[in-house]
């Protein structure tokens, strides 16, 4: 009976230590010059590791599927628990990557349900050294992503009644919609310029406080106001995450009385998978851009 | 959902994992919606298990496959899809008594589907997966 509990136990306590250990290493050791780029391995082939090692102290359990997932989501979530305490993910990432997590331990944990069943062990730590393998050759290699998100609305205003609502405004009263921002993810609330002119210093204010430091780059009155950001808050969602570089307002006079304003943000990911994260980057910046951009159109139209 | 994947995204299938990981999410899915199907999946399994010669592996499209030796029996997705290889002329019969369908994709083949949704479908289910069993020893 005691040596059972001491599988299950073990089946829990070795999986999550050995893959935060790894994870911690490649982060801060082996990767540390690029900023701790997670690649796209630590989100896939470490959770499904995870969920092999786990099979394989459970091997004599006897477990059934419904036992066997359940297990695995606890063990998804206990390397949530210790990536936030021993990595400094942020809430935010960590509510993002969980879908990752759940998915893969338990595809793991089923893969080493049947590979233990039929105990061909040259077999199964082939199969264990080529997914290592393959973690291995991911991290060591070289990881670059980098995007543009573009979005418009149309403002019934002239470009000149406009202009100065881009370049700076006063604290966004309205309630956010977007679920993140209701859960906690800091959305933008006010910007504030030491000038209307080329090389201005910008601030971009979250609600939380954080500062995004910027500087005016291209300053066409009524027509393009381009920034580079030149320091972004030491925020954990941020962090090693992804790096805001650019960002841009141009303003096109539709002739009619409406301006067209698009706003553009150019940024780098260091999260891969890209087609997982990007998804999230891509409406992060997405409802930053209309939160700010309906907000100038709220007090254009004034 | 399932025949969006298996339709729409079929080119997926060649991307190494990933129907596994598919059939992953089926489960999870099926644990939080339906719980107790999953115990008859188990419950099935078990069944196949205790005839002679039969052994379980992961199938290539996701799912758990039935085996007789090296000879496909049919295979289990998580979402309660069972795929039976029958051979044509049992094919006809069963699905003249209605008692299965044509296979989800190889509408010509030997192979017939089975839709486990309710406890009657499990008894089913078992006594298919014996009749293919039996012609395949």
């Amino acid at each position: 009976m005691k040596a059972v509990v001491n599988r299950k136990i073990l089946g829990f306590l070795v999986p999550n230590f050995l893959i935060i250990g790894i994870i911690g290493v490649n982060r801060f050791v082996l990767q540390a010059e690029s900023g701790g780029i997670l690649v796209f391995s630590e989100f896939i082939i470490l959770p499904i590791l995870m969920g092999i090692l786990a099979a394989w102290y459970w091997r004599d359990l006897k477990l059934n599927s419904k036992k066997l997932i359940w297990y695995s989501i606890l063990n998804g979530f206990f390397a949530i628990i210790l990536s936030f305490l021993f990595l400094g993910e942020g809430t935010i990432c960590l509510i993002i990557v969980s879908p990752l997590i759940f998915a893969f331990v338990t595809t793991g944990a089923f893969i080493g349900k049947v590979m233990f069943k039929k105990n061909k062990q040259t077999l199964n730590i082939s199969f264990v050294s080529l997914l290592f393998a393959v973690f291995v050759i991911d991290s060591i290699s070289d990881h670059h992503y980098e995007n543009m998100v573009s979005d418009e609305v149309i403002i019934r205003a002239r470009p000149e009644k406009i202009w100065k609502n881009v370049v700076a405004f006063d604290r966004i009263k309205k309630p956010n919609n977007y679920w993140l921002f209701r859960i906690g993810m800091p959305s933008p609330m006010q910007t504030t310029v030491s000038g209307y002119k080329n090389g201005a210093a910008r601030k971009c204010i979250f609600s939380n406080g954080y500062t995004f430091d910027e500087k005016v780059i291209t300053y066409e009155e009524n027509k393009n106001l381009t920034f580079d950001i030149i320091n972004q808050p030491k925020d954990p969602e941020i962090m090693g995450h992804i790096d805001i570089d650019r960002g841009q307002f141009l303003l096109h006079d539709n002739g009619d009385g409406t301006t067209t304003l698009i706003g553009n943000s150019w940024y780098k990911l260091h999260v891969f998978p890209t087609w997982y994260y990007d998804l999230w980057a891509e409406s992060i910046t997405r409802n930053v851009h209309l939160r700010v951009m309906e907000h100038i159109k709220a007090l254009s139209e004034e | 959902m399932f025949h969006f994947i298996v339709y729409r995204l079929n080119f997926l299938k060649g991307v190494p994992l990933f129907a596994l990981i598919y059939d992953s999410c089926l489960k999870i899915a099926m644990f939080l919606a339906a719980p107790e199907r999953l115990g008859w999946f188990d419950d099935i399994e078990n069944e196949v298990l205790s005839w002679d010669g039969t052994n379980v592996s992961l199938h290539k499209f996701g799912g758990t496959q039935f085996n007789y030796g090296r000879k496909e029996i049919g295979h289990l997705h998580s979402n309660g899809l069972l795929d039976i290889l029958v051979g044509r002329q049992v094919k006809q019969e069963l699905l003249a008594s209605g008692k299965a369908e044509v296979h989800h994709i190889f509408k010509e083949s030997g192979w017939i589907s089975f839709y486990i949704l309710t406890e009657k479908d499990l008894i089913n289910a078992k006594c298919l997966l014996k009749e293919a069993y039996q012609s395949r020893m």
